[in-house]
């Protein structure tokens, strides 16, 4: 406790002569965080928010969930497009001149560009953006070149993730996101105007890093869910299924909306002069294409095959899906989970499945399988199982693989191209012991600089390999559980490869470069480093305390090492070889002399480049030549299947119609979060729900037989025994949640 | 004030499967013997029985290795890669190169046409064919040197390494030993040696067709007499200070009743030759001299006394004199190499950084190609000594020819890297496993993908073709992954292509036209590099002709499992067949011997296997 108020007194001292001359040798100066390093040589911010690695603050420790889905969304490149495009790119002065309550954007950029901002230079960093970093901004100066900091506390330690995640709001800027832009997007506020603001502020801010506090976001999300609104520790699943959901309601209720104003002739539908061009553009692309781009995007469709055992009646369904729920087993691969999922399954006894052609409950043979492939694939894996000894959800840690990239096993004969090839560009790790808490953190691919990890505030490149940590298994704590797959081309992938090798071929070079980095004991600290603040999250009442006591805890200034090392006599870090990690403790000239030697090397790797891709043209050249061909055979076979497609879609249409209408009914009745989308999403379209294969969503059956609901929800309520446990999927377990 | 509460820290314990307090003492590797019907393989030629399990000790960490206390689960810092247990196994007794047995089934090929027709009808004859392998007619086979068979050795051209070779071939019965004493050593490298106490008399017991194995397990490595009553007690421990052996193999060459060679490939990427009976080493890539990223997979090159192969992580394989020392490696200018191998090594993506016809061969490495722009996994020599085949993280699979220097061919997975590889016995097919979880048959003269193999439910990790059930036309393949199962497949020339025989034709023409091997499809392996005479851009197309894309499911014919089983509570590492068992391990550390079927002509066999025992690896 001594030290923490002597961190605070001595923060206040030192704090300001420091900030105020980081002189270019001093030892005191800020270190660049990793990050920093990485993007030392970025360019100036591009308008496509490729390059913008932003820290999503924890605003309250129940809301884990949500920063890391929002990032792995904002990273998936066609979605972040969509957002930002949809209704229209609203042009940066849009936002940041204020015609709404929207300055805040503004103030964060105006305040912290007092003077040109040169993004990463220490006064970008230093910059007070918004009242919460006024006061953490004495994290910076923690004593950093001297001497390893002897740290008792986690807090303390400087490869903590509390100490850096500190540093990262300390070091913002901070964009607080408690305004809303809806009116600017012609668009009632919703949680897809929000999540539109965040990427926005995101992409216009001129720095390219920063923090984001998701206010305005949480704050609709909570409004509107009930569900979200429970302090509870939340599930990642289920809030990026619902945030699809909502993002796909909102798209579609505005376009209808549109069209409407549209139909009417009226004048002010946008408040715009020039409103006849531009709604005729709308009118085609925004409604007949650009509120499809989230199906676009992430639905794929699946066919559910039920063969009658009687008649040997087989009939088709499809459904559409916005994610996938796996179920796992111990020492399996994600491919094997898929394989899994489109297992035939026996519906029997209880399960029996009503059969038109004999006209009763029969046995039958059911598998799912993939029809259409989704661009995006996020998949489920289904960590957190019901046991019924204990009455409660348990996590699972079983050991499960996957691999970078992936294609899927389970597709119908007739999908189209059903060898697609997926990369994985993103994972949801969950981290903790149990369901009921935990922490969750998201590794992202990003464009062009590799993969990072997001741990709320902080913003940390990774290996690649260090996304191969986290299959899980016996002793580990942290494991994958969202992952992100999206749809790519082989050329793609041999590019990818070859620019990492480039990649890794310059860092090993580097490295003999600084070789007095390699011996420094402080390293690696991370090895033996802290645990996470949020690992076991204080659940429901203390919440509120925790929301300020975060806040407060970016505010202690920390400790001058001098004083550290005299209070505190405990760990020592043991050196452990990391390259990586050792970049971090260059000393400037040493980095100063790398960067000579690395842009050397970058003018040849450019050169090499060069020839490559011109090698590269005409190979592509000539494989577009062979493609071609190719294209005219597949164009001729999908217009006979598009043809052959339009006659079952008809008789499709009558059906879903039919279901549809019973499928809303039924959900308005479900006690669960959703009850609110069934509300607007009733008229226009069944739900997409996420598909897991164990837990058929409940609709089907309705459809088929009103008895067999009544069955299924027997099984939810844990009267069954085997291997039906693990048929709980997500929705069941919300019921336990609310017991 | 907020007066801030300790963080909260994870749990020592509480969840399943918590790491428990380690161990921090030596323990005693142990031998059970499990038996009941989850230790049994049934397969359609009998029962596979486990004869016993012996699990390998886990060493304590390193003293110097404080123990972590609260780990996080997110440190970025990437612990070095480790890997599961993988055997060497040496039989001394037929001193006789290991690969001449697979020369022999090649060899046999002409006479094809008298061979049984089915492994299934007459197991005792395709027994007794592979069992050449074994004693009765090593003899027979040993004198004859396998060069004989028109593959040069390795660098033979050049006389700068000529000279040595030569040097060495004077007095081939005095094996020349490494120069430090193992167990006297004081290198920070080598944290301990154990022996056995009464090692030289356990030596002495040794049957002189006994199977001697070395085996890694973390940070150890132990070399185990198998055929021991007392066989888990090692006959010798070393404990290495912190890297870890990833990979190792014993020279078949050299082998003899006072010399085993043995190269032995570190996390650290140093490299070390070993010589158990004598406990001297040497260590070669000191500190990374010449390749800093680790070692993941070694052999000796075929018939070569002194010249191994190492793959290192960051995708270059390496060819190592274990006799020379370390000097700095810098990438040779390719004009230092003969100008016509230059052309051919550009247009065939295989960087030769350092070819086995550069004149400096004074000291390692003998050569330097850069493979691979990501990691590889595993190579494996084809049995005519020519090629080398190599799976790669960046899923894809290689055909090099190492005589020449030449990329052969570039194979893709399905998906996702490729994890072990290996030749069939008679060097047609090539048989490789992934992250993908299948299996995959390719051919060598068709240049294409044979068969994909589906059954595992996780990535596979180690495939072996089982040679004592190998004829001309009929396949055993075994493969291991991280499903902890063991898969048999039984794969017939005839079983493919007979009922897909239209649609194999058909697929080539198809693949042909669509994807870029058109000029691939010419026959045999001399005229694969030179048919683009009268193309303009060479490099580019010669590129096209290497690189094969990946065959689409829908024109791929696949194999189900005659045999799969849980073999393991953990994920496996390895797989060996021997002429009586078939041999896994796991990451953990076991090593389960499975007895063939006896049944049959069991009566009859009995006696001639005992007396022939266990033969090659």
């Amino acid at each position: 406790m001594a030290s923490f108020f002597g961190r605070l007194k001595s923060g206040g001292q030192t704090s300001p002569p420091t900030s105020a001359a980081p002189a270019k040798k001093d030892p005191n100066a800020p270190q660049p965080t990793p990050l920093e390093k990485l993007l030392a040589d970025a360019g100036p911010v591009r308008g496509d928010g490729s390059d913008k690695f932003f820290g999503f603050e924890n605003v309250s420790p129940a809301d884990l969930y949500c920063n890391s889905i929002v990032q792995c969304l904002y990273y998936s490149v066609p979605f972040r497009e969509q957002v930002i495009n949809f209704p229209a790119r609203s042009p940066p002065e849009a936002l940041e001149r204020p015609p709404g309550p929207l300055p805040r954007i503004n103030t964060d950029v105006v305040n912290s560009s007092n003077g040109p901002i040169t993004v990463l230079s220490p006064k970008g960093r230093n910059s007070v953006s918004s009242p919460t970093t006024a006061s953490p901004r004495k994290s910076i100066v923690t004593p950093a070149g001297v001497l390893p900091p002897v740290a008792n506390k986690p807090e303390d330690n400087k490869d903590s993730p509390e100490y850096k995640k500190k540093q990262a709001f300390a070091a913002g800027p901070v964009l607080r996101m408690d305004y809303e832009n809806s009116q600017a997007y012609g668009m009632p506020e919703s949680l897809f105007s929000a999540l539109k603001d965040i990427f926005e502020a995101i992409i216009a801010h001129r720095s390219h890093i920063g923090v984001v506090s998701p206010y305005k976001f949480l704050e609709i999300l909570r409004q509107e869910n009930e569900m979200f609104r429970t302090p509870m520790h939340q599930d990642a699943h289920e809030f990026l299924n619902l945030l699809l959901n909502q993002v796909v309601e909102n798209v579609e209720s505005f376009s209808r909306s549109r069209v409407q104003e549209i139909d009417h002739k009226d004048p002010n539908s946008m408040g715009l002069t020039v409103n006849s061009p531009a709604v005729v553009t709308d009118r085609t692309s925004s409604v007949s294409t650009s509120t499809g781009w989230v199906h676009e995007l992430f639905e794929g469709t699946l066919t559910s095959e039920t063969r009658c055992l009687t008649c040997e009646n087989t009939s088709h369904r499809d459904e559409a899906f916005l994610d996938l729920s796996v179920d796992l087993d111990q020492h399996s691969s994600v491919t094997s989970c898929l394989r899994k999922f489109s297992e035939e399954e026996m519906l029997c006894e209880r399960n029996k499945f009503h059969c038109d052609n004999c006209g009763g409950l029969q046995e039958a043979e059911k598998r799912m399988k993939i029809k259409r492939l989704p661009r995006i694939l996020a998949l489920h894996l289904k960590r957190f199982k019901y046991t019924e000894d204990l009455q409660r959800l348990q996590k699972l840690f079983h050991r499960v693989v996957y691999p970078y990239y992936l294609r899927l096993f389970n597709t119908t004969d007739d999908a189209e191209d059903p060898d697609r090839l997926y990369e994985l560009y993103a994972v949801v790790v969950h981290i903790g012991g149990g369901p009921y808490h935990g922490h969750y953190v998201s590794i992202v691919k990003t464009q062009d600089r590799g993969w990072l990890l997001f741990d709320d505030e902080m913003v940390e490149p990774v290996d690649k390999a260090y996304v191969r940590r986290f299959f899980g298994g016996e002793n580990e704590l942290a494991c994958a559980y969202v992952l992100f797959y999206q749809e790519t081309t082989e050329e793609a992938m041999i590019k990818e490869q070859e620019a990492e090798s480039l990649a890794a071929a310059k860092q090993t070079a580097e490295v003999p470069s600084d070789p007095i980095t390699v011996a420094s004991p402080k390293a690696n600290g991370a090895a033996n480093g802290h645990p996470h603040l949020n690992a076991t999250t204080p659940i429901a009442e203390q919440d509120d305390q925790f929301v300020s006591l975060n806040h407060a805890a970016t505010a202690p200034p920390p400790i001058p090492t001098t004083e550290h090392t005299a209070l505190d006599h405990i760990t020592t870090n043991i050196p452990i070889l990391g390259t990586r990690k050792s970049n971090l403790q260059s000393k400037k000239d040493k980095a100063e002399k790398a960067e000579k030697a690395k842009e050397e090397k970058e003018r040849k790797a450019q050169e090499k480049e060069l020839e490559k891709q011109a090698k590269q043209k005409r190979k592509e050249m000539e494989t577009q030549r062979r493609e071609n061909y190719r294209r005219q055979e597949e164009e001729l076979r999908l217009a006979l299947e598009a043809s052959r497609n339009m006659a079952t879609e008809e008789t499709k249409q009558r059906k879903t119609e039919e279901y549809k209408r019973r499928a809303t009914e039924e959900h308005k009745q479900k006690v669960n979060g959703f009850a609110s989308i069934g509300r607007t999403s009733g008229l226009s379209r069944f739900r997409h729900t996420s598909m897991s294969l164990r837990h058929k969503p409940k609709f089907w059956k309705k459809d088929s037989d009103g008895e067999g609901n009544a069955q299924d929800n027997g099984n939810g309520n844990g009267d069954d025994k085997g291997e039906k446990k693990n048929r709980f999927s997500l929705g069941r377990k919300k019921s336990t949640f609310h017991l | 004030m907020f007066v801030l509460p300790p963080p909260p820290r994870y749990p020592a314990a509480g969840y399943p499967g918590a790491p428990g307090q380690g161990q921090l003492i030596e323990t005693n590797n142990t031998l059970t013997q499990p038996a009941g019907p989850e230790y049994q393989l049934v397969v359609g030629e009998g029962t596979y029985v486990l004869r016993d399990d012996l699990y390998l000790a886990t060493p304590p960490p390193h003293p110097s290795e404080a123990p972590i206390h609260n780990p996080n689960p997110l440190a970025t810092t990437l612990s070095p890669p480790s890997a599961g247990t993988k055997l060497s196994l040496a039989v001394l007794s037929p001193r006789q190169p290991s690969a001449s047995r697979l020369f022999r089934l090649e060899t046999a090929n002409s006479a094809r046409s008298q061979l049984p027709p089915s492994i299934q009808e007459s197991p005792n004859e395709s027994n007794s064919q592979a069992s050449d392998t074994g004693s009765f007619n090593a003899n027979a086979i040993a004198p004859s040197p396998i060069e004989g068979l028109n593959a040069p050795a390795f660098g033979s051209d050049n006389p700068a390494l000529a000279v040595i070779n030569g040097k060495d071939s004077k007095d081939p019965l005095k094996r020349r030993k490494p120069k430090n004493n193992i167990v006297k050593s004081n290198s920070s490298f080598v944290s301990r040696v154990i022996p056995h106490e009464s090692l030289s008399k356990r030596l002495q017991d040794h049957a002189p067709n006994g199977l001697y194995a070395f085996a890694n397990v973390n940070r150890a490595l132990q070399w185990l007499d198998l055929n021991s009553s007392t066989k888990e007690e090692h006959l010798t421990k070393i404990l290495f200070t912190k890297a870890h052996a990833l990979c190792h193999d014993v020279n078949q060459i050299t082998k003899g009743p006072n010399h085993i060679d043995i190269v032995m490939g570190f996390s650290t990427g140093d490299i070390i030759w070993y010589e158990p009976m004598s406990q001297k080493y040497a260590r070669i890539n000191k500190n990374g001299a010449i390749n800093n990223s680790a070692v993941s997979d070694i052999r000796w090159l075929p018939s070569s006394e002194n010249l191994f192969l190492a793959s290192h992580m960051d995708g270059s394989l390496v060819v190592y004199d274990k006799e020379k020392e370390d000097a700095v490696f810098v990438a040779e200018d390719q004009e230092v190499v003969e100008s016509a191998s230059v052309k051919q090594e550009k247009k065939t993506s295989l960087g030769v950084r350092k070819s086995v016809n550069s004149k400096n061969q004074k000291a390692n490495p003998v050569s330097f190609w850069k493979v691979s722009a990501s990691k590889i996994n595993a190579f494996a020599f084809s049995p005519d000594n020519r090629h080398i085949a190599v799976a790669s993280e960046d899923g894809s699979f290689r055909i090099i020819d190492f005589l020449r220097e030449q990329l052969l061919h570039q194979y893709m997975s399905y998906y996702g890297g490729m994890m072990c590889v290996c030749w069939s016995p008679d060097g047609r097919y090539i048989v490789t496993g992934g992250q993908d979880d299948l299996v995959s048959i390719w051919s060598l003269e068709d240049s294409m993908l044979v068969a994909r193999c589906q059954g595992h439910n996780s990535w596979v990790t180690a495939v072996q073709f089982d040679p004592w059930r190998c004829d001309e036309r009929n396949y055993r393949i075994g493969s291991v992954g991280e499903d902890c199962r063991l898969l048999l497949w039984d794969f017939s020339v005839g079983m493919l292509h007979r009922p897909r025989a239209a649609s194999v034709r058909q697929r080539n023409s198809v693949t042909s036209s669509t994807v870029k091997m058109q000029r691939t499809r010419t026959d045999g392996t001399a005229s694969r590099l030179r048919s683009n005479s009268n193309l303009t851009s060479g490099s580019l197309l010669d590129d096209g002709e290497v690189v094969h894309a990946v065959e689409p499911r829908a024109r791929t014919a696949m194999l189900p499992p005659v045999m799969a089983k849980a073999v393991d509570d953990h994920p496996l590492s390895w797989l060996g067949f021997e002429e009586e068992c078939i041999i896994t391990t796991c990451r953990n550390g076991h090593i389960r011997t499975w007895d063939r079927p006896k049944e049959g002509a069991g009566s009859e066999e009995a006696p001639s296997t005992t007396s022939a025992s266990a033969s090659n690896p």
